[in-house]
């Protein structure tokens, strides 16, 4: 039993590794067949994914409702939208427009849920404004260069910046496609090269954090 | 408390206001200050404009409704530019929560310029799976998506006549909001089936994105708002993007002013205490 | 104006204005639309996620199409559920070491492809050019193929990787490069703030440019009407509060 539970999982995981690691390098008909076939199923088994993600919020709310704890009400609400969507979505199989009608569940997503959720994030708008105007100082050296690029590209970003100061258009074209095009890469090349090596560790069971979870 | 320390630490609801403001005057009474054209835009416009027509052209439309506002206005001019140039065009998404702002998109630009659909254009809808869904569409078009967004084979429809798999693309663009996006499509598609990539996408990973525009890895790059704007003017259809640019000024303007002016009470404040021998927070 | 989208105006306006609140201070209309916000989006995760993987990729394809093969699929995403059942959770991890293992093996050469060799190979540039048979050396700024660039944009990478790599005391040379990195990478930064800002900025525009459009009187000034409402009810909720609640923290 303990090779099912431990064992096995490690193997899988060498086996699919180095099975789909090496696919790349072989063009086989075979072999493309197999990756068609796998990814397909990768695209299921990630609609699973999405199940186990929506799950824990299930259960924080419910247990706030059960319990009365306080906001429960809000909880209430929570249960209401979701299980209210869920009932007109299935009612129209999913689609938000049927031969170009809005359907009831299109009118929840186009009114509900898009201003809802843009405004969600709009707000951040106020917060960055008042973040720079608390955080945004000039301490060190480092932080002026960082401050006065900011402020270029701020400027060479909008028709107002461009038209009070020309050269803050091609400044901030320089800074993007040279300055900040070079960090990125670096910091691409290093995650990348961070990422790799986690693969390899997964794949030869050095890492086994993601096999957390079950009892043994 | 000093003044530099009293205005320091000044209620952030007057920002609050100060922004807002700012944001909705030249909404309301905008000035139509120029708008010049950056070469990453260019490439996205001037790829579309070589292709021939009856060309297959691929929009995923990778963002949710928070990012509406600076990714919408791209899909707008993108599909009314590819339907003026008769492309076969392709949309779909790889994140769930855009799947209705997707199609309305489409279905609302191909209805303007007089598509039909299953003829000149399909939506696919969406499907779990970042990445493997690009390998699985690679490597055949017709298994990743069996039916589009209104059920009907995809193995019948015109628009998808030998349109086999990625390889069978003549250009794809994807509009990110972030991860599955833009590097999605190169990593585990361009750089397999070898169709050409452009990009457009917030202004929070553009900078992000400019590796991949400097090895040609992308063809172009269309970077939040002032992108959208920038291909609105290219293609000569002023929208929302357009309209958004005073009041896009105004915000930058504000935030900059409130940088001038924090640093300005810093620096005060930095003097007095000196001289008294306090360090300012 | 069709009924349906009229009151669709309203509710978006209202739920809008609602979030807004929160620029005060929390409050319970921010609270009510927050909640309401994860409950639909989750209604709709659900319904989506129902419709495209269980009825267009499994039950279609196997009963209308025969294909039997993604059964294999559906049992591995089973597994994963069995994540809930304390007795089988163990079960899970076959599940999650099949996809972790794909996953893996997918990504090591493509990223290596993609993401290592394609960015270095275009970092390695000549920094010289041949023009016409003698070497010259281009110093145009604007252009980021230009042969000062490409020498800046190696500096720029070889020095940040030098930088975060390199846990060597910082002395001399070392120290040379590590802080021109520093530099590069504060000008990255600011960019990247420069942008952040534009983005969020952005997204307000966005809304206010939907509550303006909803202030006309074809949707019957909804925003002007709900404005008012909302200022009001936030008010009497203020009134509710005073003495209860703390002043809202700065920041």
């Amino acid at each position: 039993m303990n090779f099912f539970r431990r064992q096995l999982p490690l193997l899988i995981t060498l086996v699919t590794g180095l099975v789909f690691a090496a696919q790349y390098y072989v063009p086989h008909p075979a072999s493309e067949e197999m990756l068609t076939n796998v990814t397909k199923w990768l695209q299921i088994i990630g609609g699973f994914a999405l199940v186990l993600g929506v799950t824990s919020l299930f259960h924080i709310h419910a247990v706030k409702i059960r319990r009365r704890e306080p906001g429960w009400g809000y909880s209430f609400v929570l249960y209401a939208g979701m299980l209210g969507t869920i009932v007109i979505g299935l009612w129209h199989n999913g689609k938000e427009v049927v031969n170009g009608t809005m359907t009831a569940f299109g009118w929840i997503y186009n009114f509900m849920m898009v201003p809802l959720q843009g405004t969600m994030f709009a707000i951040l708008a106020f917060f960055i404004a008042s973040a720079a105007y608390r955080s945004f100082r000039a301490r060190s050296r480092e932080a002026a260069v960082l401050l006065v690029a900011a402020v270029i590209v701020m400027m060479g970003r909008v028709p107002l910046g461009e038209y009070l100061v020309p050269l803050s258009g091609d400044l901030t074209q320089w800074i993007l496609n040279v300055l900040n095009a070079s960090v990125r890469r670096a910091i691409l090349i290093g995650i990348s090269l961070g990422a790799v090596a986690l693969s390899l560790k997964i794949i030869f069971g050095i890492e086994r954090a993601y096999l957390g979870g079950g009892k043994e | 408390m000093t003044f530099a320390e009293r205005m320091l630490k000044i209620d952030r609801r007057i920002i609050f206001l100060v922004i807002g403001l700012c944001t909705l005057i030249p909404l309301l009474y905008p000035v139509g200050l120029a708008i010049k054209i950056s070469p990453e835009v260019h490439g996205v416009y001037d790829y579309i404009e070589s292709l021939p027509e009856g060309s297959v052209f691929l929009l995923s439309l990778d963002f949710d409704p928070a990012s509406k506002p600076e990714l919408y206005p791209q899909a707008v001019s993108l599909l009314r530019h590819a339907f003026k140039k008769n492309l076969r065009v392709i949309g779909m998404t790889l994140w769930l929560p855009g799947t209705g702002m997707a199609n309305e998109v489409i279905t609302r630009v191909a209805d303007e310029a007089g598509k039909v659909s299953g003829k000149d254009y399909v939506f696919l809808g969406w499907s779990p799976g970042g990445g493997s869904v690009i390998i699985n569409m690679g490597q055949d078009l017709y298994k990743a998506f069996p039916t589009d967004y209104n059920n009907q084979p995809t193995k019948d429809l015109m628009v998808l006549k030998d349109v086999k798999t990625l390889r069978d693309v003549a250009y794809v663009v994807s509009l990110a909001a972030g991860t599955s996006g833009i590097e999605t499509w190169y990593v585990f598609g361009k750089d397999k089936y070898k169709f050409e990539l452009g990009g457009g996408c917030t202004g929070v990973i553009a900078p992000g994105l400019y590796p991949l525009l400097r090895s040609g890895q992308i063809n172009g790059l269309i970077g939040g708002l002032r992108g959208a704007a920038e291909y609105e003017v290219l293609i000569d259809q002023k929208g929302r993007a357009v309209a958004g640019m005073d009041a896009q000024s105004a915000t930058h303007l504000a935030i900059i002013v409130l940088v001038i002016l924090c640093n300005i009470f810093y620096f005060m404040l930095r003097k007095s205490q000196g001289r008294t021998g306090q360090q300012p927070g | 104006m069709p009924f349906e989208i009229l009151l669709g105006a309203w509710v978006a306006t209202g739920l809008t204005l609602f979030i807004f609140t929160f620029l005060y201070q929390d409050n319970p209309l921010f609270k009510l639309a927050e909640h309401l916000y994860v409950g639909v989006s989750v209604g709709y995760a659900i319904v989506k996620t129902y419709d495209t993987v269980l009825i267009r990729l499994i039950y279609e394809p196997m009963v209308k199409q025969g294909d039997w093969s993604l059964l294999i699929p559906l049992g591995i995403g089973t597994l994963m559920l069995a994540r809930y059942v304390p007795k089988a959770a163990w079960l899970s991890r076959i599940a999650f070491a099949f996809i972790v293992g794909v996953g893996s093996g997918l990504a090591i050469p493509r990223v290596i492809s993609s993401y290592i060799l394609k960015q270095v190979e275009d970092t390695v540039r000549p920094l010289a050019s041949i023009v016409q048979g003698s070497p010259s050396f281009t110093y145009d700024l604007l252009n980021p193929a230009s042969n000062l660039n490409a020498v800046v944009l190696l500096v720029g990478v070889v020095s940040v990787l030098f930088y975060f790599f390199f846990s060597i005391e910082h002395k001399g040379p070392v120290k040379v490069a590590a802080h021109t990195g520093i530099l590069f990478l504060m000008v990255a930064f600011g960019a990247a703030f420069g942008y952040t800002v534009m983005a969020r900025m952005s997204l307000l525009i966005g809304r206010l440019t939907d509550l303006i459009e909803y202030a006309e009187p074809r949707y019957g000034l909804a925003s002007l009407w709900l404005l008012a409402v909302t200022v009001t009810l936030l008010a009497a909720w203020s009134l509710t509060q005073r003495g209860k609640a703390a002043p809202p923290a700065d920041g």
